[in-house]
């Protein structure tokens, strides 16, 4: 077992294993920079309603007059000036990975997609710079009802639904990301369960930058009808450039009396992309809503998935793995809002960093007047691994009801020497016996993991490991 | 419009030695900076957006009405009143040994060359607009400095006492515990419920190498006073400081508390007690950072909150990039008594270096009904049982004051507050 570990950690290449380009796949000549003019060109393009249009235009406006954030990491290196806003890389969307040009799909081959579609997804979704250039839903889904589809596409096709529920849990001057993702959105997933509908197979998303400078802009919305469940998983990476691309995504999420949605990512971006991604959910009555929240890659994450626990008996939970290597500051967390009464929260966060990489806690809990008898939880571990790296923990706790119970808990720590030592006397090099705790250290996150991803981090995290140590 | 011009400044006693440039600078930084904001994670929590600067910038005491003092149980005390020190009694045996315990502006004039170099040095006039507004205003205040190895056993105490409807008083501490030096001091504030007083107070700490130094402030202002205290300490190599917040008093209360371990192997520990009540607002903000390696800190905030009260603990530990082995823990206990009390709890920690052991853990909640149903069960009245809960939770930081007089005094005005008819 000992050996094959390490020819598995030879075999893997010590770089960032998505780091290929495909040549240029542009349709139509790109442009860098934001503007009116921009937003217009993106929302003619896209034949949009007029609603929209105006949507886009003043969010623009609440994008330009808000400041950067002063807190959280430095984003003094983001460029909006040399970003390309949208670039549309083929004409049609394909319902067949053969429909696809040539590169492109070797991408998703590369990636894994198609295989991965074929053993255990119910629908995968493949979004390439700016647009979802893959879409297929498992037909018994299409059957009962479930609606999988990229938010282009149903804007156009359920026109009213995206209608009513866009923008209702982060409206556009939410904070600066999240105006700037209104004003410039494209592509990402819409799925709407009807109630009652259990989906057991995941749905996935995957998401490739793969143009220099490029600005990604997805815009999920996501509803579980009353009663219904369902599993969404969401992938991304890139190439590495030598200068920054932007990644920034709006994510809606509505959980209808007693459903359950959970959401999985495994954000693992080169390490040149800005990833300031806002994500929130509504979880109404004896609804159940779950963020697992893998954050391996990128240059700089912002990040606080929320769950805003609206209805009597809501539960949330956010679980949360992130890791910092060199160059990398990943700022990430949860937010838990009770604003019902017997709403219960829990929050897990796991921070890994070394290198000289820096990763952060930041987290809310607030208890709202009259949410009586809300309890929540938050523990968050962190372990560095070297003397250059560094961890943050900022947790705010804001309670207005005197029956509400939170408890707080973190520890930061470096690898146990004993641990190593007993590790390294049964015959483990120190990298194997450090990746060995790390796995271990992650562990409740990962076995939440569908196996395939639990894998995947796994290997991800060994990865990182090697060369770490001596 | 503030009374703190520059005919306020003018009219005030002459400054001693250095404190006349201290003053002028103060005064400067206080004119030019701006009052504090919520907009900034300082002041997140407590607005003063609204608070008018327009208090009675000095009020000479005279010493009568002032609570008695502990004469027996204490090596040392001090009585200000308003801005004046009114009176200091201190043995032959202190002096014998070369401690000194005077009136700050005293100290300023007779020991010109200690003063210099620690006045306002952990705490620059221009921190804050309240810090340069006390820079400037201050007069009296408490100067205590222990020789090298010198132990004195018994606590010295600074009792000072406001009385004058809108006053401001500028309380000011300046330790100095030489190295291997050890010391006990009590800093009480104490008035009459007033319409309105200010309170802005600065202490500061300086430990020698292997100095111990324990400190308690009590805080027990009438209503109607505003506090904003800040207390800072620097701990010398394998010095041990102890520090120990009692509040209960005051309409609003800000203190921030603030130990630097810049040398190996110095230990802090830092406990506060407080019980809010009425419309009472509490921000208590506490700093442990680790410069040097080998360093522990350990600090523990209970606090009880009732009626329409509102309490606030945020804290920071920083574990800079030399402190390895630095062992550091930061712990806030909230428990809520009444519908309408809020707190909140922001312990952070900022680490920069890997070989460490750093905790934190945070709570708020109310008594637990399963305890009281337990204590009910056994025939205990539920007003009772919640005071029997309510004495226990604040047991576990009284049992670490060493404190006698201290922990009695604090034990009885919890007592005090719980028998309150609610």
């Amino acid at each position: 077992m000992v050996i094959s570990q390490e020819e598995h950690l030879k075999e893997l290449s010590k770089d960032y294993r998505f780091d290929w380009k495909d040549e240029s796949h542009s349709v139509f000549e790109p442009k860098r920079g934001i503007s009116p003019a921009v937003v217009e060109e993106i929302s003619h393009l896209k034949s949009e309603p007029d609603w929209m249009r105006k949507r886009r235009l003043k969010a623009l406006e609440h994008f330009d007059a808000r400041p950067m954030p002063w807190w959280g990491a430095d984003l003094s290196g983001i460029d909006f000036a040399n970003i390309f806003y949208f670039i549309r890389s083929t004409e049609k969307m394909a319902a067949n990975w053969e429909d696809l040009p040539e590169d492109i799909k070797g991408t998703w081959d590369k990636l894994g997609i198609p295989e991965a579609e074929k053993k255990y997804l119910g629908g995968v979704s493949a979004q390439y710079e700016s647009e979802v250039v893959y879409h297929k839903i498992k037909k018994e889904l299409d059957d009962i009802g479930v609606l999988f589809t990229d938010m282009d596409s149903a804007l156009r096709d359920y026109p009213d639904l995206v209608k009513e529920h866009f923008g209702s849990i982060i409206p556009s001057n939410d904070n600066k990301f999240a105006a700037l993702n209104t004003a410039v959105w494209s592509g990402g997933s819409f799925i709407y369960v009807p109630p009652g509908v259990q989906v057991d197979i995941p749905l996935q998303a995957y998401f490739r930058i793969n143009a220099e400078n490029m600005g990604q802009f997805e815009r999920t919305l996501i509803i579980a009808d009353e009663g219904s469940y369902v599993h969404y998983v969401e992938g991304c990476s890139a190439p590495i450039y030598s200068s920054d691309s932007l990644h920034s995504a709006v994510v809606e999420i509505k959980a209808m009396k007693g459903a359950r949605v959970r959401y999985t990512t495994i954000q693992n971006w080169s390490t040149n992309v800005y990833n300031l991604v806002t994500k929130r959910a509504a979880a109404y009555e004896d609804a159940v809503m779950e963020w697992v929240d893998g954050n391996i890659g990128s240059k700089v994450t912002m990040k606080y998935p929320s769950i805003y626990l609206m209805g009597e008996g809501a539960r949330g939970e956010i679980l949360s793995v992130a890791f910092a290597g060199k160059g990398m500051h990943t700022d990430a967390g949860g937010k838990a809002i009770h604003a019902a009464p017997h709403t219960t929260s829990v929050i897990n966060s796991k921070s890994v960093s070394k290198d000289g990489g820096r990763t952060g806690y930041r987290g809310l809990v607030r208890v709202e007047p009259g949410a009586h008898h809300a309890k929540s939880t938050v523990r968050c571990d962190a372990l560095i691994l070297d003397d250059e790296s560094r961890s943050d923990t900022y947790p705010y706790i804001e309670v207005e009801d005197e029956t509400a119970a939170l408890g707080h808990e973190a520890t930061v720590s470096k690898v146990g020497d004993d641990q190593l030592f007993y590790l390294m006397s049964r015959g483990l090099s120190e990298v194997e016996a450090t990746a060995m705790i790390v796995n271990g250290f992650i562990e409740p996150i990962t076995r939440e993991l569908p196996m395939e991803y639990a894998v995947e981090l796994n290997r991800l995290i060994e990865l990182q490991m090697e060369g770490s140590v001596g | 419009m503030t009374t703190f011009d520059r005919a306020a400044l003018d009219a005030l006693p002459v400054a001693p030695g250095s404190t006349g440039a201290i003053r002028e600078r103060a005064f400067v930084q206080f004119e030019a900076m701006p009052m504090p904001s919520q907009e900034t994670e300082e002041w997140r929590y407590t607005d003063l957006s609204a608070f008018e600067l327009d208090f009675v910038p000095h009020v000479p005491g005279h010493g009568q009405g002032a609570p008695e003092q502990d004469a027996a149980g204490l090596a040392a005390s001090m009585l200000q009143h308003n801005s004046s020190v009114v009176m200091t009694t201190s043995g032959q045996d202190l002096e014998s040994k070369g401690v000194i315990f005077c009136d700050l502006d005293v100290a300023a004039e007779k020991y010109p060359e200690l003063v210099d170099r620690h006045l306002h040095s952990l705490v620059p006039t221009d921190r804050t607009k309240f810090t340069a507004l006390h820079g400037a205003f201050r007069t009296g205040g408490t100067f205590l400095y222990v020789p090298a190895d010198v132990a004195v056993e018994l606590p010295l105490q600074t009792l000072t006492y406001l009385d004058v409807e809108g006053a401001a008083v500028f309380p000011h501490t300046l330790l100095i515990a030489e190295r291997g030096a050890e010391v006990t001091f009590i800093d009480r504030f104490s008035s009459p419920p007033l319409g309105r007083a200010l309170s802005d107070a600065i202490a500061e700490i300086v430990l020698g190498d292997g100095a111990h130094v324990r400190y308690a402030s009590i805080q027990e202002w009438g209503a109607g006073v505003t506090h904003l205290a800040v207390q800072r300490a620097s701990v010398g190599r394998d010095a041990d400081f102890r520090s120990l917040a009692l509040g209960f008093g005051a309409s609003l209360s800000r203190a921030e508390a603030e130990t630097i371990l810049d040398s190996p192997g110095g230990f802090s520990e830092m406990l506060g007690v407080f019980f809010a009540d009425e419309d009472q607002h509490f921000d208590h903000r506490s700093v442990q950072d680790h410069v040097a390696p080998n360093c522990t800190s350990d600090l523990l905030y209970k606090g009880a909150l009732r009626d329409e009260s509102r309490a606030v603990y945020s804290g920071w530990v920083h574990v800079r990039p030399d402190a390895q082995k630095t062992i550091a823990m930061q712990t806030s206990r909230n428990i809520v008594l009444s519908e309408h009390a809020k707190a909140d709890a922001i312990p952070n920690l900022e680490i920069e270096a890997n070989d460490v052991r750093c905790g934190h853990a945070a709570s708020v909640g109310p008594v637990e009904e399963e305890t009281l149903f337990y204590l009910q069960s056994r025939g205990i009245p539920r007003d009772e049982a919640e005071r029997l809960v309510v004495t226990g939770f604040f047991q576990e930081v009284l049992d670490r004051v060493t404190l006698e007089g201290v922990r009695h005094g604090a034990e009885l005005a919890i007592q005090e507050e719980l028998g309150r008819v609610r």
